[in-house]
């Protein structure tokens, strides 16, 4: 698409990648997204801590866009690190609730769950052992019935 | 069901499994492992040892050539300790395709009759039909020991496992690998390795990067 026009000192909104080369090239200076704050994270963290349900998080991919940011352009975030420990903790809370629910899942036999407010990041994180090990669970379960069709051969 | 193709499937097919020859085998003896000559057939009502897959084969409804029990695992007495605690149990020692090879052991029984079918159903459990409880041990058993799995699977990460992993049987084997496999594209994926280009593990086998020891 079209972008700018690219004015010294006036803020001006890219896509992320372009922000990221520039920034190589040293050519701009990344200002952070709004939610990347120390006391927005903490109060989405203190938020996470606290309700059973997934909380709303302010980018579908803030996992993705903390990594790349703090990676390559910390200096033009104040107080990185904490930020950095901030959204771990949230990511770790969240991933322990994943994990809890699934859990639960599984002992009761659920067919159908409804989870809300999740990010890609984390679905990618647990969905292949949590499918997997309910394609076993359904195999098991299928025995319960045994076949109508018979395998013997007659001599 | 079972995969023909499934190396594990295949490996799981080969244990063995207590049985009792209905009618004499003639020349079967060496076979079977019972004896030394070529010639010598196996007396009925012999007590015999047979892989999975030859059990099956064998067992035709006629029911004239084999009978088989079930063996000890899943019988009753060691019912009682799975459901006291599925997780303290050796899976891997106790057979390492416990869920297969019962999954396999509930078919075994085919009754033309689909009455018949019907009354298993209802937990007659005659002969060496596995009554209705056993089925639904398997998936209590797998149910229980599930969350230890995925915890120890997911939080593991360049640890050595082989203390997790050895009492697990085969299947949740598999299903540890699956998840110790998410967890470290994870870390790799936030090392940044994800987007580095690495040689590929063929090429460095295949010797041809030599050029570095070569001079000098």
């Amino acid at each position: 698409g079209d972008l700018g026009p690219f004015n010294p000192g006036l803020p001006v909104e890219v896509p992320v990648w372009l922000a990221i080369n520039l920034k190589q090239r040293q050519k701009c200076r990344l200002i952070p997204p709004e939610w990347m704050d120390v006391g927005k994270l903490e109060e989405i963290r203190d938020q996470e801590r606290k309700e059973d349900t997934f909380t709303p998080m302010p980018s579908p991919y803030y996992m993705e866009l903390t990594k790349l940011l703090l990676n390559y352009a910390s200096d033009n975030i104040p107080r990185a690190d904490e930020i950095r420990t901030l959204v771990k903790d949230t990511w770790d809370t969240r991933m322990a609730k994943l994990r809890l629910s699934a859990d639960s899942f599984v002992r009761q036999q659920e067919v159908h769950a409804k989870l809300d407010n999740l990010t890609l990041m984390e679905i990618n994180s647990a969905g292949t052992f949590l499918t997997q090990a309910l394609d076993h669970m359904y195999k098991l379960r299928t025995n319960l019935q045994p076949g109508e069709s018979s395998h013997s051969q007659d001599f | 069901e079972e995969n023909f193709l499934s190396l594990d499937d295949i490996l799981m097919s080969q244990e063995k499994l207590p049985g009792r020859a209905e009618s004499a085998l003639p020349r079967l003896a060496v076979l079977l492992g019972q004896g030394a000559g070529s010639a010598e057939s196996v007396p009925e009502g012999s007590k015999l040892e047979i892989p999975l897959w030859l059990a099956k084969g064998l067992h035709d409804s006629k029911r004239r050539i084999i009978s088989v029990e079930l063996p000890k695992i899943y019988k009753e007495a060691w019912r009682t300790v799975f459901n006291a605690d599925a997780n303290v149990v050796d899976l891997h020692k106790m057979g390492p395709y416990y869920y297969g090879f019962g999954s396999q052991l509930l078919n075994f029984e085919n009754p033309e009759n689909p009455e018949i079918a019907q009354t298993i159903l209802q937990a007659t459990g005659g002969g060496s039909v596995l009554p209705i409880s056993d089925s639904v041990c398997f998936l209590q058993t797998f149910i229980a020991r599930f969350r230890r799995i995925m915890d120890s699977s997911q939080n593991a990460y360049n640890e050595d496992t082989s203390a997790l992993v050895a009492r697990l049987d085969e299947l949740e084997r598999a299903l540890f690998q699956v998840g110790q496999k998410g967890l470290n594209d994870f870390q790799c994926w936030e090392k940044g390795q994800a987007s580095q280009i690495t040689a590929s593990s063929l090429v460095q086998n295949y010797g041809k990067r030599k050029l570095a020891e070569v001079d000098g």
